[in-house]
């Protein structure tokens, strides 16, 4: 499996990245169920604008809901960064199979740098870490080997 | 009523001669069908008619099944916690089917034959955490066990998720117990200020006291520590051990913070309660972020080795001593319950944290 063909970011690099992801029912219920609404903020390097694309994981299903202010998705959690850090953190994942340890979402968050975690409430924070294992495997879908075996 | 064998009813059921009183005049809601979801039968699914009404306070102090035909003889089982404020939170059923759904092995699902041999410090540093981590996460084990049984058994959806949780520390006690032993270092040593902390929770009077400390102070420190884990882990077999049991130790965070929130809502006056029971904790948080047993490994982990521990490490330790500070802060907020300004901690460890100081709360 190469890479995700579409650009990166795009609503369709979202959405192939749900097919690849879905595409190994047993590993998504290996993964266990999961209740969260994730928004991935993408920003211009230069400031000038971003992009926010959406995932909602329900139960055993994840979907792609693209670009917020279209779908009028509204996200517990938002991930923020540079355009530079998500594209380096898809590079590893199709270089790799899967974020080396170096480009996962919780390291590329802990500090605040290169990503920043935003949520309403600090319940929506944490329901990041409750899903981690699961949101970071379907990033790791992206990659060039199927992950999610390992991306419990 | 004396308990006995009714031999007249052997008799004459041994000629099928049936009693039948259980099948009539019953109240239960016949026809009454819960239907799957799309993840299957869930606690939420089955929460239907009277099935689903959890009463405030307990009419009954027996296990007998909520909503079933309760024999009026049934003897009084003595449950201390009767008013469902004492325990419930509205996240309770889901988080049932989360925990149940996301359970995982210490024994298959850790790839334990991929540990790499280690520099001796980072070995030294790891097996120490370790063992601090084997030791704490039992106690969220050994407290909802403690009060499990005085809660009344119409709150059965909150006692089953605190099931859960002592399940999930188990694996938590075992993982890191297995971590110590599986690759040459061993366990290292415990240390008198954590064990305090420790008797603190056990020791409560109330599971009120005791889960504030516990699932809000404690475990929220504890989740900080395993997010951080993926910058302590010296190999991808702790990542993968520390991003596992942060995804346990989220959901009984989500509990507890949830729990208090119901608690409050319905009586904001404890508020100065809880208030008084972290005060307690604090004081002893305080301690534990000077513990070296602590403080050092953590650092030598971040920093990758003793030598640049001084500087990385120190630093490291700065910013999840602050992402600590900061979450349980925002937690204790959207509980109903704001701590900033009130903080029981010295000056020193929470300059920088947002809202931490009193003149920032003013």
């Amino acid at each position: 499996m190469g890479p995700i063909a579409a650009p990166f970011p795009s609503d369709r690099w979202f959405a192939e990245l749900v097919v690849r992801a879905e595409a190994d029912t047993a590993a998504m219920e290996r993964l266990g169920i999961a209740d969260l609404r994730i928004g991935f903020e993408v920003v211009a390097d230069d400031g000038s604008g971003s992009w926010l694309f959406g995932l909602v994981f329900d139960g055993y299903d994840v979907d792609a809901v693209g670009e917020p202010e279209r779908s009028g998705f509204v996200p517990e959690v938002v991930v923020s960064g540079p355009r530079s850090a998500w594209e380096e953190m898809v590079r590893s994942i199709e270089a790799n199979g899967g974020a080396d340890a170096g480009h996962t979402l919780n390291t590329l968050t802990i500090t605040g740098v290169p990503f920043t975690v935003r949520s309403t409430d600090a319940m929506g924070q944490d329901k990041l870490y409750r899903y981690m294992g699961t949101v970071q495997a379907v990033l790791d879908a992206a990659g060039v080997e199927p992950a999610l075996a390992a991306g419990r | 009523m004396t308990l006995g064998l009714d031999l007249d009813y052997l008799d004459r059921s041994s000629r099928g001669e049936f009693d039948l009183r259980w099948l009539r005049n019953g109240s239960s809601e016949w026809g009454v069908r819960a239907k799957p979801g799309k993840t299957g039968l869930t606690l939420r699914d089955i929460a239907i008619g009277t099935y689903g009404e959890v009463p405030d306070h307990a009419p009954l102090r027996t296990m007998a099944p909520r909503g079933s035909d309760i024999d009026p003889e049934v003897p009084d089982l003595g449950y201390t916690i009767n008013d469902k404020a004492e325990v419930w939170s509205d996240n309770v059923l889901d988080l049932y089917e989360e925990a149940v759904s996301r359970q995982w092995s210490a024994t298959r699902d850790i790839p334990w034959r991929d540990l790499p041999d280690l520099d001796p410090d980072l070995e030294h540093a790891m097996c120490q955490l370790a063992t601090v981590l084997s030791e704490v996460e039992m106690v969220a084990a050994d407290f909802p066990a403690k009060w499990l049984w005085r809660i009344n058994h119409d709150f059965v959806e909150a006692k089953m998720f605190l099931c859960t949780q002592v399940m999930d520390e188990a694996r938590h006690t075992e993982v890191f117990r297995k971590r110590a032993l599986a690759n040459g270092g061993g366990l290292g040593r415990a240390s008198a200020v954590v064990e305090r902390f420790l008797q603190l929770i056990l020791d409560a009077e109330s599971y009120d006291e005791g889960s504030a400390l516990m699932h809000l102070l404690g475990e929220g420190i504890v989740l900080s520590l395993f997010r951080a884990g993926e910058f302590l882990a010296p190999s991808p077999v702790e990542t993968q051990i520390f991003r596992l049991c942060m995804q346990d130790e989220a959901r009984h965070v989500a509990y507890g913070t949830m729990h208090l929130r119901y608690r409050l809502e319905r009586d904001p006056s404890m508020a100065e309660d809880f208030h008084a029971y972290l005060d307690k904790g604090e004081e002893i948080i305080a301690m534990i972020f000077s513990t070296p047993e602590i403080v050092e490994p953590t650092a030598i982990l971040a920093a990758g080795g003793v030598a640049q521990a001084a500087e990385l490490g120190t630093a490291a330790g700065e910013v999840m001593r602050h992402q600590i500070i900061g979450d349980y802060l925002k937690r204790c907020r959207h509980a109903g319950l704001d701590r900033r300004g009130r903080l029981h901690l010295p000056d020193v460890l929470i300059e920088g944290v947002a809202g931490a100081m009193p003149e920032a709360v003013a």
